[in-house]
C-alpha cells in the first residue's frame, strides 16, 4: 500500500515535469509555426510557479472547494495511471476508474468557476459539458470493443496484450477505425481546436477560467497539465500499446500530443453544436461500426 | 418468534400509527407529525431487528407473509426513506391542505409498501400494491396540480389491472395464490411463464417508470407535496424493481425464454423477451437524460432522472446476469439513498424560498451551505461519480454490459451516464451557485430537523461508496437464493468479469490527492475576497445580480438540436383527444335526451326481449 502510494507519487512527479516541459516545447514549435520565436521550453513552468505567487481574488468558499477538488480529483487519477510499467496499484487501474475520477475534477472545477458569479463561466461549463457527451460517448464505444476483444478493462493488462509482438498487435493497427475515432474524441478532451469552444477567449473570454487569478490559477493551470497527461496517456496505452522504455513513452506521447497541437493550429473553431452535430454523425457511427466488428466478427481481438 | 417483533405486526402497527396519526393531528398538526417519524422509525428499527428470522412465513387472518431476503432488502429501503423524509412532515404541516389525512395516508402508504414486499400471496401483494396507489394517489393533489394525480393514477391502473389480469390467469391454471409456487409452476410452462412476464413485468415497468411509461413521473414527482417527491422517487419507484424481479429472477423467466435465445452462443445470448426489456430500459435512459436536461424545474428534472435510472434498473435485471443484477440492486440502493437526498435538499430550497423555479433561484450557497453539500453529495452519486455509492452499481452495469457485448444498449447507457453530467449540474449551477438574487438575501439554512435526515442519507450515501461491499454481501446472498451466482466479493475489492474495483483504495487515493491539493492552497499567498458582482464584464457596468445568472435555458444550443423530436406527450395527448371523441359518440349514441334515439332503442330492445334466445 505505502509502496503503491509512493509509486504514484513518483508518477505525479514525472507526469507534471514531463507534460509541464511539453507544454514549453509545444508552445515553442506553435511559435514558430505562425514565424515566431516562441518562448523558452521550461515558459510554462514560470507561468505556473508565478501564478501560485501572486495573491489572487477569491468569491466565497466555493471558489476556493472546487479548485482543491479539482486538483485533488485529477492528482488521484493520475495516481492511478500505469507508466512505463510502473503501476501504483496493479490490476486497480481500471478504465472506468478514469473517466468517472476524472469527472471529480471537473465537476470541482466547473462549480468552482461558476460559484465565481460570472455568467461566462457557466456559459464556458454549459459548453463543456455538452462538448463532453459528445466526445465521450463514441470513445467508450470503441473502448467497449478493446474491452471485449481483450476481456479486461485493467490499462496495464491491456498494455501487456498490445506488447506481445511489436507494432502488428497494436491496437492503432487491430482497430484502425476505432483508433480514429478516439484520436477525434481525444481532440475533443484536450480542447483543441476545431473543439476549442468551451474556452474561446474571443467569444467567452476563457469560459470557465475568466475570473481566475493568483494561486487558484496556478493550481488550475497544474491541473490543466495532469488532465492532459491522463488524456494522452489513455490514447498511448489503450491504442499505441503503451511503452516498455521510458523513451518509447516519451516518443509516443509526443507523437500524440504535438499532432494534436498542429490539427489544432490549422483549424477553426466549431460552434458548440457544430461539434455536438460532428460527433454523432461521423465518429459515434464509425464507433457503432467498429464495436460491431469486435463483437460480432471477432476482427481485431 | 413471538407476534410483537414480526412483519404482520409491523404492518398492522403502521396502520394502527395511521389513525394515531390522524386523530392526533385533529389535535395538534406538530403531533400528528411526531407520529409519521416514530411510527416509520419504530417500523424501520423493528425491520432491522427481524434480519434474523428471513424466510418465516406467518399469516394475518387471510393474508400471509413470508420475509424473504429481497423483501427484506426492499423494505429496510423503503423504511429508512420514509423514516428520512418524515423529519420534513414536522415542518410541511401548515403548508399542506389537510394535514390529518396526509399523515394518516402516509403510514398508510408505508404499511401498504412494507405489506406488499412481504406478502407470501399474490393476492395480499396487489392488495398491498393496491393500497400505495390509492393512498400516494390521494396524497399527490396536495401539492400543486389535481392533474397530476389523475395521471398518476391511469398509468398505475394500467399497472395494477395488469398485474391483476396475470394474478387471476395463474390462479385460474395452477390454483394457487403462493408467490413461490405459483411462480415455480409458471416456470415450468412456456405460456404460463410468458404471461406472467408480461403482466407482472408491465406492473413493474409503469411502477419504475420506463419508456413508454415514464409521463407520469415528472408529473407526479414534480407536483406532489415536496415532501411526498423523495418518497415516490426514492421509494415507491422502486417497488417496480421488485415486481421486475419477480418477473425476470425469481420466476426464473430467462431460463425458460433461454431456448429461443438472440445470437445464440458466445457470451450474447439472450432470451427476446429480456432483450426487449433491456431496450426499453435503453430507451428510458435516453429520453429520460434528454428531457431532464431540458427541464427548467428543480423537481421535474430530478424526476426525469429518476426516469433514466430506472432504466438502468431495469437494464440490469433483465440481463440476468449476478453482476447485473447486483448492479441493479445496488443501483436501487444507491439511486435511492441519492435521489431522496437530492428532493430532501429541493424541499428545503422551497421551504425557505417558494419555489422550484430555477431561473429565480441563485446563489444560495452562501445562504445555505448544508443544503448545497447534500444536493452535491447525492448528484455525485446519480452521475456515478467516486467516491460515492452510485459509482459502484454503474461500474458493475457497465462490466456486465460490456461482457456482453452489448454495444448499443451500452452506447446508450455510456449517453445516460455522460448526459447524467449536465443534468445534475444544471440545479447545482442554478440554485446554488451563481449570483445571489436580492430577494433571497434574508435566506436562512435550512431547519435542524431537516439537516439530520439530510446529512443521515448523504452519510450513507459515502458510506456504501467506500465500502460498498457491507451491502453487496446480502445482496449476493439474493442473488444466491435466487438461483444466480454471488458476486466475487474479496475483501474491499469488487471482481467484476474484466476487471476488478477496490472503492476504498479510490476514495483513499482520492483523499490523499484533495489533501495535497489543500496543502498546495494553504502554503500559498491568501487571495483577497471579493463580492460576487465584483466580476469581469467586459467593461460593461451591471448592477443586477439577476442579470448576471446565468440559469435560464441553460443548456439552450444542444436542446435546440432535439426540439422537435418525437414526443410520447403529443402520442398519448391524441390518445385521450380519441378516447374523449369515442366517449362523445358512445354518450351521443346511447345517453342522450333526444326522444327519437331513445325511442330507437327502446323498440331495439324490445325486439330483442322478444326474439328471445334465437338471437
Amino acid at each position: 500500500m505505502i509502496t503503491g502510494i509512493l509509486t504514484g507519487f513518483g508518477i505525479l512527479l514525472f507526469a507534471f515535469v514531463w507534460q509541464t516541459s511539453l507544454d514549453g516545447i509545444n508552445r515553442k514549435i506553435v511559435g514558430r509555426f505562425q514565424k515566431r520565436i516562441g518562448p523558452k521550453w521550461y515558459q510554462q513552468f514560470r507561468d505556473i510557479f508565478k501564478a501560485l505567487s501572486k495573491t489572487g481574488v477569491t468569491h466565497g468558499w466555493v471558489f476556493d472547494f472546487g479548485v482543491m477538488m479539482a486538483l485533488g480529483g485529477i492528482m488521484a487519477t493520475v495516481m492511478f495511471l500505469p507508466v512505463v510499467g510502473y503501476s501504483a496499484f496493479p490490476g486497480m487501474d481500471n478504465f472506468f476508474i478514469f473517466v468517472y475520477l476524472l469527472a471529480v475534477g471537473m465537476l470541482g472545477m466547473a462549480m468552482s468557476s461558476v460559484g465565481s458569479g460570472n455568467p461566462l463561466a457557466g456559459i464556458g461549463v454549459m459548453r463543456a459539458l455538452t462538448q463532453m457527451v459528445g466526445y465521450e460517448v463514441p470513445f467508450m464505444i470503441v473502448i467497449l470493443g478493446i474491452i471485449f476483444g481483450h476481456n479486461t478493462s485493467s490499462l496495464s493488462e491491456l498494455a501487456a496484450i498490445q506488447q506481445a509482438s511489436g507494432i502488428m498487435t497494436w491496437n492503432l493497427v487491430k482497430m484502425p477505425i476505432g483508433t480514429v475515432v478516439a484520436y477525434i474524441s481525444l481532440l475533443g478532451m484536450l480542447g483543441k481546436k476545431p473543439f476549442e469552444t468551451f474556452i474561446a477567449p474571443a467569444e467567452i473570454a476563457s469560459g470557465p477560467m475568466v475570473e481566475y487569478g493568483g494561486k487558484q490559477l496556478g493550481m488550475l493551470m497544474i491541473m490543466h497539465e495532469f488532465a492532459t497527461f491522463i488524456e494522452v496517456t489513455l490514447f498511448v496505452t489503450l491504442f499505441l500499446g503503451g511503452a516498455t522504455t521510458l523513451f518509447g513513452f516519451i516518443a509516443k506521447y509526443f507523437v500524440v500530443y504535438i499532432l494534436a497541437s498542429l490539427i489544432s493550429n490549422a483549424l477553426a473553431r466549431f460552434k458548440i453544436d457544430q461539434v455536438i452535430k460532428f460527433y454523432y454523425k461521423v465518429p459515434i457511427t464509425l464507433a457503432i461500426v467498429q464495436a460491431l466488428m469486435v463483437v460480432f466478427l471477432g476482427w481485431g481481438v | 418468534m413471538d407476534f410483537i417483533l414480526s412483519v404482520p405486526a409491523i404492518v398492522v402497527g403502521l396502520f394502527a400509527a395511521a389513525v394515531l396519526a390522524y386523530l392526533l393531528t385533529k389535535a395538534n398538526k406538530i403531533l400528528g407529525a411526531l407520529i409519521t417519524v416514530l411510527g416509520s422509525g419504530a417500523a424501520l428499527a423493528a425491520m432491522l431487528m427481524l434480519k434474523g428470522d428471513i424466510n418465516s412465513v406467518q399469516s394475518l387472518g387471510a393474508l400471509g407473509f413470508k420475509l424473504t431476503d429481497y423483501g427484506w432488502f426492499f423494505s429496510v429501503l423503503m423504511l429508512l426513506i420514509f423514516f428520512s423524509v418524515s423529519f420534513f412532515n414536522l415542518y410541511w404541516m401548515k403548508k399542506i391542505i389537510h394535514p390529518a389525512a396526509y399523515n394518516f395516508l402516509y403510514l398508510v402508504a408505508l404499511a401498504g409498501t412494507v405489506g406488499a414486499f412481504t406478502a407470501k400471496d399474490f393476492i395480499g401483494l396487489f392488495i398491498f400494491w393496491e393500497t400505495i396507489v390509492w393512498a400516494s394517489m390521494f396524497i399527490i393533489p396536495f401539492g400543486k396540480s389535481r392533474n397530476a394525480s389523475v395521471v398518476y393514477y391511469a398509468f398505475s391502473a394500467f399497472g395494477s389491472l395488469s398485474m391483476l389480469f396475470g394474478i387471476l390467469y395463474l390462479y385460474s391454471k395452477t390454483g394457487s395464490f403462493d408467490i413461490q409456487y405459483v411462480l415455480e409452476q409458471a416456470s415450468m410452462n412456456t405460456t404460463y411463464a410468458l404471461v406472467a412476464f408480461i403482466t407482472i413485468g408491465i406492473a413493474g415497468l409503469v411502477k419504475i417508470g420506463v419508456f413508454p411509461f415514464h409521463l407520469w413521473l415528472p408529473k407526479a414527482h414534480g407536483n406532489a407535496p415536496d415532501t411526498f417527491s423523495p418518497i415516490l422517487s426514492g421509494g415507491l419507484v422502486k417497488a417496480g424493481g421488485f415486481a421486475a424481479f419477480l418477473a425476470v429472477i425469481v420466476m426464473p423467466s430467462y431460463k425458460v425464454f433461454a431456448s429461443n435465445a438472440l445470437f445464440l452462443g458466445r457470451e450474447l445470448a439472450m432470451p427476446v423477451p429480456n432483450y426487449i426489456l433491456v431496450f426499453l430500459g435503453a430507451v428510458s435512459i435516453v429520453v429520460g437524460t434528454l428531457m431532464a436536461i431540458k427541464s427548467e424545474d428543480f423537481k421535474k428534472l430530478i424526476a426525469y432522472s429518476s426516469v433514466a435510472n430506472g432504466g438502468y434498473i431495469i437494464i440490469g435485471i433483465a440481463i440476468a446476469d449476478s453482476l447485473s443484477v447486483g448492479g441493479a440492486f445496488m443501483h436501487m440502493f444507491a439511486h435511492a439513498l441519492a435521489s431522496a437526498a437530492a428532493f430532501l435538499s429541493a424541499a428545503a430550497v422551497v421551504h425557505r424560498t417558494g419555489t422550484t423555479k430555477m431561473s429565480e433561484l441563485g446563489g444560495l450557497i452562501h445562504r445555505m451551505p448544508l443544503t448545497y453539500l447534500v444536493y452535491l453529495i447525492a448528484i455525485i452519486s446519480m452521475a456515478g461519480i467516486p467516491p460515492m455509492s452510485g459509482f459502484i452499481s454503474k461500474w458493475m452495469l457497465f462490466q456486465s454490459m460490456i461482457g456482453k457485448g452489448m454495444v448499443f444498449t451500452a452506447a446508450a447507457a455510456f449517453f445516460g451516464s455522460i448526459g447524467s453530467f449536465l443534468y445534475v449540474f444544471r440545479p447545482l449551477s442554478a440554485v446554488f451557485l451563481g449570483q445571489l438574487s436580492p430577494k433571497h438575501e434574508s435566506v436562512k439554512e435550512a431547519p435542524f430537523l431537516m439537516q439530520v435526515p439530510m446529512i443521515g442519507l448523504s452519510l450513507l450515501t459515502l458510506l456504501f461508496g467506500v465500502f460498498p461491499n457491507i451491502v453487496l454481501r446480502f445482496i449476493s446472498d439474493i442473488l444466491k437464493t435466487a438461483g444466480l451466482d454471488g458476486l466475487t466479493l474479496n475483501g474491499l475489492v469488487i471482481s467484476g468479469t474484466n476487471g476488478q474495483l477496490n472503492p476504498s483504495l479510490v476514495s483513499l487515493i482520492f483523499g490523499i490527492g484533495f489533501f495535497i491539493a489543500l496543502i498546495i492552497f494553504i502554503i500559498h499567498p491568501k487571495s483577497r475576497k471579493v463580492d460576487l458582482m465584483d466580476t469581469y464584464t467586459a467593461s460593461e457596468f451591471i448592477y443586477t445580480p439577476e442579470l448576471l445568472h446565468y440559469s435560464y435555458a441553460f443548456y439552450a444550443p444542444f436542446e435546440r438540436l432535439y426540439e422537435n423530436a418525437p414526443s410520447t406527450e403529443k402520442w398519448y395527448a391524441a390518445l385521450i383527444k380519441k378516447i374523449e371523441e369515442a366517449g362523445q359518440l358512445v354518450s351521443y349514441t346511447f345517453f342522450n335526451n333526444k326522444p327519437r334515439i331513445i325511442v330507437f332503442w327502446m323498440v331495439c330492445a324490445v325486439i330483442a326481449l322478444l326474439w328471445g334466445g334465437s338471437l
